[in-house]
């Protein structure tokens, strides 16, 4: 057949696919040209690729200096991205050719990933194919999917908006936002959803780690991850509850099982025995929900044996005698009882923390997506507090975000709560970001419906669906009901209570989903709807730049890869588009310079996005991350050490890597970004610090500022001390050391609203004092409405005799605008495990990333899991008359159904029965195949576990309980 | 007629195949243009990239090992 | 010369499918062929270890020998590889193979017709010019002549899979095992050292 090389395009398929390509356009060319891309490891290839620690001096290496559209014929750039999955941030080398994404490969110099990747992150590529996306705008029309024309597109949907608008008020209109946006998108999106004039918008956060950032937050400061992945090579022993690691943040294992191989102990709590709990030194199997008493079952060994770091606690905590007496209830019997965890395993487990420190724990949606979120997550600081773990290297609490940018979305994007920075929703908070923003605050105050509902949270993406089905009388909104809702990067299966979503989706008036694989969304609204759904093809994060937060902290930036693929375009141009339409285009971008496009678009410029927010960002620390100083560290990766994150020497040096959230003062100020949160060991222009003092400076006649001698390292005043403002700086006697131009800026004002930063800068530079304040961390939240968390039964709970001892809260009638049920439905639905009997618990596969339309569309993934699936155990399975391999039905109280394959295993106890989340495309046994856009349903459709999930959310964040839910199985 | 020694020949035939198995021709030979019948390969470092540089070849695959230890780079 | 191995860390692996992912990646693999998987026992319980498989680019290897039509070959750095215009895909090196290594595309795929055998290349390419679309065609890219190694081991999310010159990935793998501290209790230890040693302890 083949015997020369010249005679080689004898294949049958080439032959005929050159002319067809001709005429289909670019989709077919792309594809006839990735098969053709193996040759070419021309000079250019060899240049950047082969020497890699070379990259940056080589000119075609240098991603800076590549042009932003592919380079000459036959030409090999490389451009430097990073994967948009999960939170780790692994760096990725694309290399273009002729505009087209022909090859992926490792960055060994990332200190985050080191080259390494999952299923996931080694086959985004991909997104470069994209067979099985959105390629234009569509129209629901007689319950199809019809293209329709950008203009189109942006004229009718603008046009139902702005007439809901009209007629209801701004806050009919619902803006889901996405934890997949860049920081750039998600903080222009909050503006944007401003500009509107209405707080209802949300993300990803809301259902992933919003009980986590509140109970962080609210215990010591800041919500987010303490140290990083690399740090956990610094520990002596760790702790996973409620975390998969190994499935959701695979390449973290790589730094845990450093640690592990260099003699840290590794222990997995969990109701499965997950891939995490295969690598591990210990294994303890917890009853799903139940991790409070297991925390304090913990800390009742660690106090009965007096294991608590006793100084540590006098000089930094506040109210931890109340937490002990509640502790102290909790007797190993009773912690039995209730979690199945016998005595001897949670002493061992924390022995082995209080005797191996720095000890760290780790936790994910299995303590965040319960009835009790806030109060899980609060336990496990106090559990850190107690052993003085907090502010140390290889200590900490270890929160492993999900999404790639869920950090960033959640510092500076789209929160009903809160404008950029967790500055909330004060008159003041929107003076501050007014005058950043360049606009009129009266102005903006006119575009809310009122100054009520302008300073008011909006409704969660965890509640949307009863912000449409709730009575109106109910909602604590003057327009009542939601008339339209965005979907704008965010997947509905990942919501629960499906079954009530799709009623929901069926009331509305409109719905736009905007995304680069909107099927799941729109499968659903095609089911229940003839019209009234637009989808708007999205560009993804290769086909654009900007910044994304990784759980660490660390911001990196993604060059632009490859122009948008079909008739895609990037968030940023999409929203400007649409501002244009609602008549506040000018204000939108008064400080961001506009880019064309090819089509002729205005691009609001990435860099100068970042830039407005370095201006604005003062709270969490996001003004040193320049777009110059990120892009140099991109290129500059080997300078940086793998275990610290410090660059040693190099252009770089002494920056932490990504320069980590807070990095202080303007970008000139040069802090080096924090690798750790509230280490004193450190002075704080290294990257030093201490607890928050964000809550008072005493609470019932006593202080809760740090006691003497607890400090950051070199700070002037070695006690607790408040935060910074002009009258403390005068105080001092220090007001003089700020310039004429600083002291304007700065009269008046505090660290977080002076836009000059120099309060910022002598407190830290000349005297080394943190701006926030030195206070101790609060093992008491009185704010909350468990100030000591209490264990609390789920709502549908297996255990009928435990609602009674432990009940839920009382129903709140406005909470989030909406009146949320507790008590009363969970006294409704007290004997309902008689019927039925089984936990149901959701989870993370490796192969697949949230909703999961993105992965499910990409063949390398899909082929891998091919089905969904439930695990139930050998008893369970035996019990209800199945067997490995079966369909099977699994029914929820709320009566839906899900057909899925049995695996019969014994990863989950006898009792409980487990599902992936990552499916969708199939409704209660019926494919949905015929609702989908053509050409873009996924690879691999499923029953959505999310269909079946049911009523129940968290006291504070309205997070909604996925893990704890019971079901019946039965053979299909 | 008996044979004297009626194990002499199995024992021989036995000691033949034994001896047999040190003069077994290798069936997995080392590549060599014509010893198989396939098409001709050329080396790892011939051609386009390295330009027949063996030692540049061999310094090349050597930094890309250490790349997966990463000991190397972490203590 | 160098000797090419993979070698395996069930220490470490997490089954993650990363090296799955990247051979199909990097090769444009076809869906249906894989020339590397995972294999897990003790799925589920402890004792749970996975193990990622491919070609294992074997000494003395069993597809070598039995090939009919002699088109497998060994390179001079230990690569196994094969002429896939001399295949005539009766599949012996199938079953002589002890990993389930060689696949069997059907029909008009990438990698040929006729279902010719297919299997990992460790990033080797085949019997035609490096770096030619012929090459690339038929066996994938060609990483070694790059001056790389094998993408799945590149890309290994904890660096168990390793690739390389046997020698130093040896050395790896042994600053690894003396970090680790560990004697019977390591995995695969008792089976290859027996129970007497477990009754010992």
């Amino acid at each position: 057949m083949l015997i020369k090389k010249n005679a080689a395009p004898g294949n049958a398929f080439r032959q005929l696919a050159s002319p067809v390509a001709r005429h289909l356009g670019e989709t077919m060319d792309r594809r006839a040209f990735l098969r053709r891309s193996g040759l070419g490891a021309g000079a250019g290839v060899l240049a950047t690729q082969l020497p890699y620690n070379l990259i940056g001096s080589a000119d075609a290496a240098s991603p800076a200096a590549a042009p932003a559209t592919g380079g000459g014929e036959g030409e090999e750039v490389v451009r430097r991205t990073v994967c948009t999955h999960c939170s780790v941030g692994c760096a990725i080398d694309a290399v273009v050719r002729n505009g087209v994404w022909v090859r992926q490969e490792p960055v060994f110099d990332s200190p985050l990933n080191l080259g390494a990747h999952c299923a996931k992150g080694a086959s985004v590529r991909e997104h470069g194919h994209g067979e099985h996306r959105l390629k234009y705008p569509m129209k629901l029309v007689d319950g199809k999917y019809q293209k329709i024309s950008w203009e189109q597109a942006i004229n009718e949907v603008g046009d139902r908006l702005l007439k809901i608008r009209e007629e209801s008020g701004p806050d009919a209109v619902y803006w889901i936002g996405s934890s997949k946006h860049s920081n750039e998108q998600a903080y222009l999106m909050r503006k944007f959803v401003s500009f509107f004039g209405t707080n209802n918008m949300d993300h990803q956060a809301r259902i992933c780690h919003s009980t986590t950032v509140a109970g962080v937050a609210n215990t010591w400061g800041y919500g987010a991850m303490t140290n990083s992945y690399n740090d956990m090579q610094n520990a002596r022993a760790m702790l996973f509850i409620g975390s998969n690691a190994a499935e959701a943040h695979p390449v973290s294992l790589l730094h845990i099982l450093h640690a592990k191989e260099t003699g840290a102990k590794m222990i997995v709590v969990d109701p499965r025995f997950t891939r995490t709990a295969a690598k591990a030194d210990y294994y303890a199997r917890i009853r799903s929900g139940t991790d409070i008493p297991f925390i304090w079952g913990m800390l009742y060994h660690i106090f009965e044996n007096g294991w608590e770091d006793r100084e540590y606690i006098r000089q930094r905590v506040y109210g931890l005698d109340k937490v002990r007496e509640e502790v102290m209830k909790w007797t190993p019997d009773k912690v039995q009882e209730v979690t199945g965890i016998a005595e001897e395993q949670v002493y061992t487990i924390a022995e082995t923390l209080a005797k191996n420190k720095p000890s760290t724990v780790v936790w994910c949606m299995g303590q965040t997506q319960h009835t009790v979120g806030n109060g899980n997550v609060r336990a496990m600081c106090i559990l850190q507090l107690v052993l003085g773990n907090v502010g140390v290297s290889g200590g900490g609490t270890n929160i492993f975000r999900g999404h790639d940018n869920v950090q960033g979305a959640t510092d500076v994007g789209p929160n009903p709560d809160s404008l950029p920075g967790y500055y909330g929703l004060a008159a003041g908070s929107w003076q501050h970001w007014c005058r950043v923003w360049g606009v009129d605050y009266e102005w903006v105050k006119g575009r809310y419906a009122s100054e009520e509902l302008m300073t008011k949270s909006g409704i969660t993406v965890s509640r949307w669906i009863d912000g449409v089905l709730e009575n109106p009388a109910d909602i604590d909104q003057p327009g009542g009901n939601l008339r339209a809702v965005v979907y704008w990067g965010h997947a509905p299966n990942s919501q629960t209570r499906g079954a009530e979503m799709v009623e929901a989706m069926k009331k509305l008036d409109t719905l736009v989903v905007i995304d680069p694989y909107p099927s799941a969304t729109a499968s659903m609204a095609a089911m229940v709807r003839k019209d009234g759904v637009y989808l708007l093809p999205a560009a993804t994060q290769f086909e654009t730049s900007g910044t994304a937060t990784a759980s660490n902290r660390s911001l990196q930036w993604r060059e632009k890869v490859i122009e948008p693929l079909f008739e895609s375009k990037p968030d940023q141009t999409i929203m400007y588009a649409f501002a244009k339409k609602f008549g506040f285009a000018d204000e939108l971008v008064k400080n961001i310079k506009l880019v064309k496009d090819k089509q002729g678009w205005d691009e609001p410029e990435p860099e100068d996005i970042l830039r407005e927010i370095n201006r604005g960002t003062w709270t969490i620390g996001y003004t040193g991350q320049s777009p110059e100083r990120l892009k140099l560290h991109m290129q500059n990766m080997h300078t940086f050490d793998v275990k610290t994150l410090r660059a040693n020497g190099g252009p770089c040096d002494g920056d932490y890597f990504g320069l980590p959230w807070p990095c202080y003062g303007n970008p000139e100020l040069k802090h080096p970004g924090t690798p750790n949160l509230y280490d004193t060991s450190k002075h704080v222009m290294e990257g030093g610090g201490n607890f928050r003092a964000n809550f008072g400076v005493e609470k019932d006649g006593v202080s809760l500022l740090a006691e003497d001698g607890s400090a950051s390292k070199g700070a002037e005043l070695q006690m607790g001390y408040p935060e910074f403002d002009d009258v403390l700086l005068k105080k001092l006697g220090w007001w003089d050391e700020l310039s004429d131009a600083e002291k304007a800026a700065a009269e008046g004002r505090n660290w977080k609203t002076d836009l000059s930063g120099g309060i910022m800068r002598v407190a830290m530079q000349n005297h080394g004092m943190h701006p926030f304040g030195n206070a101790k961390a609060r093992a008491l939240v009185w704010n909350f409405p468990d100030p000591v968390p209490l264990h609390r039964e789920p709502i549908y709970s297996p255990r009928p005799d435990l609602v009674d001892k432990y009940p839920t809260h009382e129903d709140k009638m406005k909470f989030w605008r909406l009146p949320t049920l507790y008590k009363t439905l969970q006294d409704k639905v007290r004997d309902i495990s008689k019927e039925y009997p089984l936990i149901m618990t959701s989870g993370r596969l490796v192969e697949y990333e949230g909703g999961g339309e993105e992965t499910r569309s990409n063949p390398w993934l899909a082929e891998l899991q091919q089905e969904m699936f439930a695990e139930v155990n050998p008893k369970d399975a035996n019990d209800a008359g199945f067997r490995n391999g079966d369909y099977i039905w699994v029914e929820s109280p709320t009566k839906a159904k899900l057909k899925v394959r049995a695996q019969v295993t014994q990863r989950v106890a006898p009792g409980t029965v487990f599902l992936p989340f990552h499916f969708s495309g199939w409704w209660q046994g019926r494919d949905m195949l015929e609702y989908y856009p053509e050409g873009a349903a996924p690879i691999v459709r499923g029953e959505a576990v999310n269909t079946a999930t049911t009523y129940g959310y968290d006291s504070v964040t309205m997070m909604q309980e996925t893990k704890t839910t019971l079901c019946r199985v039965a053979k299909a | 007629m008996k044979p004297r020694f009626p194990l002499r020949l199995p024992a021989a035939v036995a000691a033949l195949l034994l001896l047999a198995g040190c003069s077994e021709e290798p069936q997995v030979v080392q590549y060599e243009q014509g010893k198989y019948q396939g098409k001709a390969d050329s080396r790892p470092w011939e051609g386009g990239t390295f330009n027949g540089d063996k030692a540049a070849w061999e310094r090349a695959l050597h930094e890309r090992v250490r790349s997966q230890n990463e000991y190397q780079r972490v203590e | 010369m160098a000797r090419m191995k993979f070698l395996c860390d069930a220490e470490r692996c997490i089954e993650c499918n990363g090296c799955v992912t990247a051979c199909k990646n990097e090769h444009e693999v076809p869906w249906g062929v894989n020339r590397r998987r995972v294999v897990t026992i003790n799925d589920g319980v402890p004792g749970e270890r996975s193990m990622s498989v491919a070609c294992m680019h074997c000494s003395d290897a069993p597809c070598i020998a039995v090939c009919p039509t002699n088109v497998i070959y060994h390179t001079a750095e230990g690569v196994v590889l094969h002429d896939k215009d001399g295949c005539i895909g009766c599949g012996y090196c199938f079953y002589a193979c002890p990993f389930g290594a060689p696949q069997f595309p059907n029909g008009p795929a990438a990698f040929g017709a006729r279902g010719k055998m297919d299997k990992c290349t460790f990033c080797a390419g085949g019997p035609e010019e490096n770096h030619s679309e012929a090459e690339f065609e038929k066996y994938g890219r060609n990483r070694l002549a790059q001056g790389k190694l094998p993408l799945c081991a590149e890309m290994c999310s904890t660096k168990a899979l390793l690739a390389g010159d046997a020698a130093e990935l040896s050395d790896i793998f042994r600053e690894r095992a003396l970090r680790r501290g560990k004697g019977f209790e390591a995995w695969g230890w008792m089976t290859a050292y027996g129970k007497d040693k477990e009754e010992a302890k």
